[in-house]
C-alpha cells in the first residue's frame, strides 16, 4: 500500500497541479472570451453597456461550473 | 474464477497503478482543457459573439425596436448559460434523487394550469375594456 502510494505520488502531483493551474487561469480565459464577444456585438451596432450586460452570461456560466465542481469535490466522500 | 481474481490482483500491483495514473495524469488535464477551451477561449467568444450579433442584426433589420432586440438577444444568450444550470441540476438529481418523473410531470401540469388561468384572466380583462 505504502509502495503504491509512493509510486503514485508524482502522477497525482502532476494531475493536481494541472487542474489547479486550469482553475487559476479560468478567470483570464473568461475575460478574453468576454472581450471578443463584446467586440463582435459592438461591431454590429449594439451599445457597450448592453454588450457588457449580455457578456455577463460568461461569468454566470463560469460560476455555475466551478460551483458544481466544488460541490462535487466537497461531497465526494458522502454517499 | 480463480484466474479472474489473479488477474485483478495483478492489475492492482504498484507498477500497474503507476502506469494507469501516468496515463490519467496526462489525459484528464488535456480533456478538461479541451472542454474549457471549447467554451472559455477567445475563439469561442468570438464565434458566440458573431452568432449573437447576427441574431441582433436580423432583429434590427426586421424592424424590431432596439430594446426588444437587445432583450431577445439576451434571452438567446440565456440558453448558453442554461447549459451550466442543466449540468448542475443533473448532478443534483443524480445525487439526491429529489425529482422523480412524477414530480416533474406534476410540476409541468401546475405550470400549464397557471398559464391557462393567466390567459383566461387576460381575455376577460380585454373583453371588459372593449365593453367600456
Amino acid at each position: 500500500m505504502v509502495k503504491t502510494l509512493f509510486k503514485a505520488t508524482p502522477n497525482l502531483a502532476i494531475l493536481g497541479t494541472s487542474v489547479f493551474w486550469m482553475y487559476l487561469t479560468l478567470g483570464s480565459r473568461v475575460r478574453k472570451a468576454r472581450r471578443a464577444f463584446e467586440k463582435q456585438l459592438v461591431s454590429q451596432g449594439m451599445s457597450k453597456e448592453d454588450a457588457k450586460r449580455l457578456s455577463a452570461c460568461y461569468n454566470d456560466l463560469k460560476n455555475n461550473i466551478t460551483n458544481m465542481l466544488r460541490r462535487q469535490v466537497v461531497n465526494f466522500e458522502r454517499p | 474464477m480463480v484466474d479472474e481474481d489473479e488477474r485483478k490482483h495483478r492489475n492492482m500491483q504498484p507498477e500497474n497503478i503507476k502506469e494507469i495514473l501516468s496515463v490519467v495524469s496526462s489525459e484528464v488535464p488535456a480533456l478538461i482543457k479541451s472542454i474549457l477551451n471549447s467554451v472559455f477561449s477567445e475563439e469561442a467568444g468570438r464565434n458566440m459573439g458573431k452568432a449573437a450579433a447576427a441574431y441582433y442584426k436580423e432583429l434590427k433589420n426586421g424592424g424590431m425596436p432596439e430594446q426588444v432586440a437587445v432583450k431577445m438577444t439576451e434571452d438567446y444568450m440565456r440558453t448558453f448559460t442554461s447549459i451550466g444550470d442543466m449540468l448542475r441540476s443533473g448532478g443534483m438529481m443524480r445525487r439526491h434523487g429529489e425529482h422523480s418523473g412524477e414530480d416533474i410531470g406534476a410540476e409541468i401540469e401546475k405550470k400549464i394550469h397557471e398559464r391557462l388561468d393567466k390567459k383566461a384572466r387576460d381575455a376577460d380583462e380585454g373583453e371588459e375594456e372593449e365593453k367600456e
